[in-house]
């Protein structure tokens, strides 16, 4: 298959990334959009609240607020594996 | 005729029938194709590298604060009881030689010793045995010297504490409390 033509290393090329969405996947783009963007901002305050233990000298603590945070990325990291996968065909059989 | 040229020159979208173009479009000749468009599976994949970003930053704070928070400074000798008279104070270096401290002798006998660091903005806070308080003179800050809890101004957390011993006549310094 030539690149830009398909999906080469199980990956979306660019060309098709800008390009329009298949049918269905738009919203499930724009809801992940939507929800990443929240969890930011509250990665964000976890931040805050890091910084404010760490200078009170309560840097123990901030390890569970950081799991959380990495939690929110490696949720970040799974939608975009799923959204960036070749979406399943419909096959006929005769 | 270049190429942005070209395009002001075509007839633009607003035009009204009667070949007048709307007065906002002439004033301003923006084309939705000269724009940089962003797809949103761009825009997801920017605001994961940013949560990875956050995540970073907070997972390196704990790593910080894991390390700083290991080291048990080493005791050391502040002064003699008589060195320091009552309602006066005593600055000194602790646990290191840039970690501005004070020995307070309060009314009443009693010692206590802070940090100098003011928890606001690391500014260095005195003792004014007059006004019975610890001020910042950098924004103003004042402390309880009993308790070192901020009583007003802007700081929000009490001043680093530091762990006194007392063998005989001679105080030690023995540690910093958070």
């Amino acid at each position: 298959m030539p690149d830009g033509a398909g999906y080469v290393g199980g990956k979306r090329p660019d060309e098709l990334v800008a390009a329009r969405p298949p049918p269905g996947q738009g919203p499930v783009v724009g809801a992940a959009l939507a929800v990443g963007i929240l969890l930011m901002g509250v990665q964000l305050w976890l931040l805050t609240i890091a910084l404010d233990l760490y200078l009170a000298g309560k840097g123990a603590q901030v390890w569970g607020i950081a799991a959380v945070s990495g939690l929110i990325f490696l949720g970040g990291l799974v939608v975009l594996w799923v959204l960036g996968r070749r979406p399943r065909t419909i096959t006929r059989w005769r | 005729m270049m190429e942005s040229e070209r395009a002001l020159a075509q007839p633009p979208v607003g035009s009204s029938a009667d070949g007048q173009v709307e007065r906002w479009r002439a004033e301003f000749p923006y084309h939705w194709d000269a724009d940089d468009l962003v797809a949103r599976r761009q825009l997801l994949r920017f605001a994961v590298y940013s949560a990875g970003a956050l995540f970073a930053s907070t997972a390196f704070l704990a790593l910080l604060g894991a390390l700083t928070g290991r080291a048990h400074p080493a005791a050391k000798q502040v002064a003699r009881v008589g060195d320091v008279p009552e309602g006066r104070a005593l600055y000194f270096a602790y646990p290191e030689p840039d970690d501005q401290a004070m020995l307070l002798h309060l009314p009443g006998g009693r010692f206590v010793a802070y940090s100098q660091r003011c928890t606001h903005l690391s500014c260095a806070v005195y003792y004014q045995p007059e006004r019975g308080r610890l001020y910042c003179p950098c924004h103003e800050g004042v402390f309880n010297p009993l308790t070192g809890d901020p009583v007003a101004g802007p700081p929000q957390r009490p001043l680093a504490r530091i762990a006194l011993r007392r063998d005989g006549d001679v105080l030690y310094a023995v540690g910093v409390e958070a």
